[in-house]
């Protein structure tokens, strides 16, 4: 069946519509900064199927993957017959969702005639799951039941009846239940939201209309990627990076090998040579590769469009299991987000040589963030702080790379105002600010990366996560590398030492910690670096006179050279 | 009493005035090299007495229009010791999560006229680290060798407490004369370093253009023995004084576009419309506003020039929601057989094909000139003929031939596809704030506003839809109705069970004293002022605030706080579809809104509700229109607003038209002229609606 033309402009601006206003309900009303600073969270429309009808732009791009799987897992366990209105179905089931437990799916069917036509659904993350760490994952956990509760596909709401048992079993198990069962608030009043769009959608259009114009967006989205993935040149290309150690066997780093094939109007991504998932928390289940690679593809075809089904019909992934990217159960996945940044970066760098006018050097390439927690002096009550920092990005075929933005894996992520840090912790933050010389040197300059100082008020414990502080963010075209991440604890007593995947570190009143985060790598020889850059980057203190000389050979006019 | 507004855009000066109970308007094309000449052409060619004016009120784009062009002063920035870099390194997100050419707002002001100062405030605004006098010196020292002109003092938690801040500010204006000062907690009381920063500095970086600006037009009007007031609009809404302008230009960015949506509120006041929406629609862009109880909603702050890669501004104003889609959007077709309107647009030239100044693009005045919506022969009042062979010819060319259509079936798409991209928009103002459109009035204006506001209310099922006298010159209009208005804000946290009586009081007694020394500042009688003031509170652990009238300090103490927690409940619930009544609130902010009616109070009395006479009554024609399907167009009666009687009532399918619009009516749709000459429609029922009560 055709569908009219200015019938489906209608439709699919309906359609994004309806995911945007799921996101505003759920961002606005949410009670923990991961999801309204940090953006945690994706809304989107799942068909009968499992397919991503659309999602909101906005959320964290590694959700691009799958919100559909989770709600597959529902849809075989109930049948489409099994639902009724008034359902509310809970999902973090470790390898189906592919993720860490704290990330937790609320979905609803949505009805139409007496049916299900559609299931409106999110994820978001909750502060704690339980388990045996305060927030989300630290190195330390082996196996997924030290992460949390799972929850696979049960229904919080039966016809509008809340199960009392589950969510007894969430007040007694949560370290933060306030918080977390009001983002489970949130998340239904968006469910709610996205159901009373897609319904009226429906009646005005009708249930086949609206599937026609789905298919026919799916469609479209398809041809264009195709046509333009057709202008990349085939070839089979391969990248490899690394990851520092697995937190447990420090001197072993971790193989990050991709192999892209470009051919005809299809990209294939293969992650055969991967390194094989390791005994700590750095895994993720397979939805973790397939985002990374969905993200790396996002950003070489469309990425101003938004999010659908059919743009990513064109990417194969090839992901064995039992790597670090897709890990077998019970493999720990709670950091499943770490290695991301750099997976990406490594499967663009393969194709910088296809792509010499698209691909950037590589960025600070982790995920950048702080956790502090403990209780209050004077109320006892429990706090957790928790942060996100950028760094920089590296130099890009246009100009310089930014500095102090959030990794590739982070898109719309904010960072926690000092201010309110200050009014609602024990902390003082005595610096915040870029960190000189830290961006890679080049024709374009990588950006530079932050540093941050804490000092603690009072007695505290701290989870610090840092990757990529052996293995620099990479230059480009004869670009030199940028400076790595860094942590330092000083003690009030004076001494320091760096620190870099430690979890529980106890913190007395007094003692600094000092984030130093990485810059972006550099693009082309630093030689071809037009002066008046220099000289522009010298007068604004983003690189030092040293800096200028060791690695520019720029010399001030009218001084001597050293 | 004889009052003008003058309002400069970017294509047209608008000026709008009372004199001696009649309406004056006036459009002059705006003067882009020196704006103030075009106040005084529009002043002349309105014939007006300059000396006998009592009040002059101004809207103007200068102030955003140096932030977009970056055309503002060089300005400096001094901070607290550590911190210089907090208005460079911004949020750190990347709003364009996919692009990897993503680009980071641009500070106004360069890294390296950013200087420290060692000092430090905490949270609760205690001294820290004290602040030498010497030290401010030294920075003094530093801003002269750098020659700035402008400096923005944001120091952190100054909006705790400010004393660093106005000793720094004291001692630099001593030491740094025809500096132009901007001390943060002067603007914005508020925490958050960045935007707080952000909003400071686009203060200081506009502030010498600006007032430079203020200055000449104050010494025009004063060598023409201007014996009256002169009002600034605001973003907020309201307008403040001249003087006030030359210390907070950067509260006059949206002083434009708000000045519509007070008059839309003012109709809703007169005809008793409780839920409203504000609906605009120009030549490039449509804007929406939901007004409920006579007032736009009104939001803190925006970003200008975009969310992805704009400068922060943090302070109140008037919550518009605005898509690129006006009467000079153009339609075009992608490769995969999409059809698009916007955001594009012709603009005046070479405008729509139908104006015949070579213009090959359709654009959407074209689609409604071939769906026989608008008159050729009386657009413009029939000063501008309308060939609409031309539009047929563009229409078919670019977009029913690439896409299989007839020519009136692809115009009616282009129709339906702006039509629906405005309903989006128009939903999402009323949907947002948790109103359902089935419960509002639509109120249109604007040169297009009249003619798609009955095909968006019919999409979005909003049952009634108001066209005020003179819509194509409404906004200007809403100038002479703005109060003068002061918005206070004091950042006070607390649990609200256990909120320090004594804290607030004195943050009550902090904010009126702070809106009488205003008042005492500007000569204003204090008597008639309007204080309302509201707490910003969330349920404990959220971010975002709502805020909850409330009448005084006791109100907030835990025995009396238990109305104001339902009521804060019932909001969210309203607003977000849940609420958590067992769970502790949250207070952040105290804020104040302080309102003084225009003196005199005639505005509304001279035109809104003026009992209307109508001209002299034009014949009805009758003329095939397109509505639902595009190859059977039916006929309309068309009819000349100008010349209908109070009371006059028209059935759809109808056009009304006058000088600078058209209102569309469907078929079944019913027009009523009201006794002050607005169009009061009653949207058809669709089919199966009817029996919704």
């Amino acid at each position: 069946m055709t569908v009219h033309p200015i019938t489906l402009e209608v439709v699919r601006n309906g359609l994004v519509a309806c995911a945007e206003d799921m996101a505003t309900a759920l961002c606005k009303s949410a009670y923990n900064m991961m999801i309204y600073e940090v953006r945690d969270y994706c809304c989107g429309l799942i068909d009968t199927e499992g397919r991503m009808v659309s999602q909101n732009a906005g959320g964290l791009p590694i959700f691009l993957a799958d919100l559909g799987a989770a709600v597959l897992d529902g849809i075989e366990r109930y049948g489409l017959d099994g639902f009724e209105p008034g359902d509310v179905i809970i999902m973090n089931h470790a390898y189906i969702c592919g993720q860490h437990l704290n990330n937790i799916v609320i979905y609803t069917p949505c009805f139409f005639e007496g049916r299900v036509v559609a299931f409106a659904a999110n994820r978001a993350h909750w502060v704690d799951v339980g388990g045996t760490r305060v927030g989300f994952g630290s190195y330390g956990t082996n196996e997924i039941f030290q992460e949390g509760l799972q929850f696979r596909s049960l229904k919080l709401y039966e016809a509008g009846k809340r199960s009392e048992a589950i969510w007894q079993i969430l007040e007694d198990n949560l370290r933060f239940p306030e918080s977390s069962l009001g983002d489970l608030r949130a998340q239904m009043a968006s469910c709610r939201m996205g159901e009373r769009r897609i319904t009226e959608l429906f009646s005005r259009y009708g249930a086949d209309t609206v599937r026609d114009c789905v298919e026919r967006i799916w469609d479209q989205a398809e041809a264009e990627v195709r046509e333009i993935v057709s202008g990349f040149p085939d070839g089979v290309y391969k990248a490899a990076s690394r990851l520092d150690n697995d937190g447990r066997n420090l001197d072993v780093p971790l193989d990050i090998k991709v192999t892209v094939t470009i051919e005809g109007s299809t990209m294939t991504v293969d992650y055969s040579d991967m390194n094989p998932q390791v005994p700590t928390p750095l895994n993720s289940g397979y939805s973790g590769g397939l985002a990374a690679a969905r993200v790396a593809f996002k950003c070489l075809t469309q990425p101003d469009a938004p999010v659908n089904e059919g743009g990513f019909r064109p990417l194969t992934l090839i992901s064995p299991e039992g790597t670090l990217v897709n890990a077998r159960p019970p493999a720990a996945i709670g950091l499943w987000s770490i290695a991301l940044p750099t997976v990406i970066d490594t499967i663009l760098k393969a194709l910088a040589p296809a792509l010499p006018d698209r691909i950037p050097a590589a960025h600070k390439g982790d995920m950048g963030g702080c956790s502090f927690y403990g209780y209050r002096e004077g109320d006892g009550k429990r706090f957790l702080l928790m942060n996100i920092f950028g760094g920089g990005w590296g130099g890009r075929p246009t100009g310089d790379g930014e500095s102090a933005a959030v990794s590739i894996c982070q898109g719309d992520v904010r960072n926690v105002p000092i201010e309110v840090q200050e009014t609602n912790f024990p902390f003082l933050i005595e610096r915040f600010a870029l960190r000189q010389d830290s961006g890679g040197a080049g024709e374009h300059r990588g950006g530079l990366g932050v540093e941050i100082t804490y000092r603690c008020l009072q007695a505290t414990v701290a989870n610090i996560n840092m990757e990529r502080i052996l293995e620099a963010p990479w230059g480009l075209y004869g670009g030199a590398p940028a400076r790595v991440n860094k942590a330092i604890i000083r003690r009030a007593d004076g001494t320091e030492r760096e620190v870099a995947k430690e979890t529980n570190i106890q913190l007395e009143a007094g003692d600094l910690v000092i984030f130093l985060t990485a810059g972006g790598g550099g693009y082309g020889e630093a030689a071809a670096r037009d002066p008046a850059k220099i000289e522009a980057d010298l007068r604004a203190g983003l690189i030092s006179a040293q800096a200028a000389a060791d690695d520019y050979g720029f010399v001030p006019a009218g001084k001597a050279a050293p | 009493m004889q009052r003008v507004g003058i309002d400069i855009g970017g294509t047209f000066t608008d000026l709008v005035g009372f004199r001696d109970g009649a309406i004056v308007i006036g459009k002059t094309s705006t003067t882009v090299d020196e704006p103030t000449r075009g106040v005084a052409d529009s002043l002349i060619a309105a014939d007006t007495d300059i000396p006998a004016l009592a009040e002059l009120l101004h809207g103007s784009t200068i102030a955003i229009n140096t932030v977009l062009e970056r055309t503002g002063a060089l300005t400096a920035l001094v901070t607290t010791k550590g911190f210089r870099d907090v208005y460079a390194i911004g949020r750190n997100n990347r709003p364009e999560a996919f692009n990897l050419n993503f680009r980071r707002p641009r500070p106004l002001i360069p890294r390296e006229l950013s200087f420290e100062l060692d000092e430090r405030m905490n949270a609760a605004g205690e001294v820290l680290r004290p602040l030498d006098e010497g030290e401010i010196a030294r920075v003094g020292k530093l801003l002269i060798e750098a020659g700035v002109d402008s400096v923005a003092i944001c120091l952190l938690h100054a909006y705790a407490n400010p004393a660093h801040e106005r000793l720094t500010a004291e001692i630099l204006e001593q030491s740094c004369p025809g500096l132009f000062i901007t001390s943060s907690h002067e603007i914005l009381r508020e925490y958050r370093e960045y935007e707080r920063t952000s909003t400071t500095a686009l203060n200081a970086y506009v502030g010498p253009r600006v007032r430079a600006y203020l200055d000449r037009l104050g010494g025009f009007l004063d060598e023409r023995q201007f014996q009256g007031g002169i009002q600034i609009m605001r973003s907020n809404g309201g307008t403040m004084s001249l003087g006030q302008a030359r210390e907070q230009p950067v509260s006059m960015m949206e002083s434009g576009p708000v000045a519509g949506m007070i008059a839309a509120g003012r109709i809703a006041t007169l005809l008793d419309l409780g839920q409203c929406i504000g609906f605009d629609m120009g030549g490039t862009t449509a804007k929406s506003s939901l007004i409920v109880d006579g007032a736009p909603e009104i939001r803190d702050g925006y970003h200008i020039g975009g969310y992805a890669s704009g400068q922060p501004m943090q302070l109140p104003v008037v919550d518009i929601v605005e898509i690129g889609a006006g009467g000079g959007s153009i339609a075009w077709c992608d490769a995969h057989g999409g059809l698009h309107v916007g955001p594009e647009s012709a603009g005046a030239d070479p405008g729509p094909a139908c104006y015949g100044k070579g213009g090959a693009d359709p654009v959407m005045t074209d689609a409604d000139l071939v769906l026989g919506r608008l008159n050729a022969g009386r657009f413009l009042s029939g000063r501008m003929a309308l060939d609409a062979s031309l539009s047929e010819a563009a229409i078919r060319e670019r977009i029913a031939d690439p896409l299989g259509l007839g020519v009136n079936d692809a115009a009616a798409g282009i129709a339906r596809i702006t039509d629906a991209a405005m309903s989006l928009a128009v939903r999402s103002v009323s949907v947002e704030r948790g109103y359902d459109p089935r419960d509002c009035t639509l109120i249109a204006f604007g040169g297009a506003g009249p003619l798609h506001a009955v095909s968006i209310a019919r999409e979005i099922h909003v049952p009634r839809v108001v066209v005020p006298l003179y819509p194509g010159n409404f906004s200007a209009l809403g100038m002479l109705l703005a109060a003068w208005r002061q918005d206070f804000v004091q950042t006070l946290v607390s649990d609200l069970v256990d909120v320090d009586p004594a804290a607030a009081l004195a943050a009550f007694e902090s904010l009126r004293t702070a809106a009488r020394a205003r008042m005492a500042e500007e000569g204003l009688d204090p008597t008639p002022a309007v204080y309302q003031f509201a707490a910003d509170l969330r349920y404990r652990g959220q971010e975002h605030t709502i805020p909850v009238p409330v009448g005084a300090a006791g109100d907030l103490e835990g025995g009396g706080s238990a109305g104001l927690r339902a009521q804060f409940d019932l909001l969210h619930e309203r607003r977000y579809g849940h609420a958590a009544p067992d769970e502790t609130i949250q207070m952040v902010n105290l804020r104040l809104t302080l309102e003084l009616a225009r003196d005199g109070g005639g505005a509304d009395a001279d035109w809104l509700s003026a009992p209307y006479a109508p001209d002299d009554a034009q014949p009805d024609q009758i003329r095939l229109v397109v509505y639902d399907d595009p190859e059977t167009p039916i006929d309309a009666r068309i009819v000349w607003r100008p010349g209908l009687a109070a009371g006059s009532v028209i059935e759809g399918p109808a056009v009304i038209e006058e000088p600078n619009s058209t209102t569309l009516l469907f078929p079944g749709d019913i027009a009523r002229i009201t006794e002050h000459g607005h169009i009061d429609i009653a949207i058809a029922p669709a089919p199966g609606e009817e029996d919704r009560t």
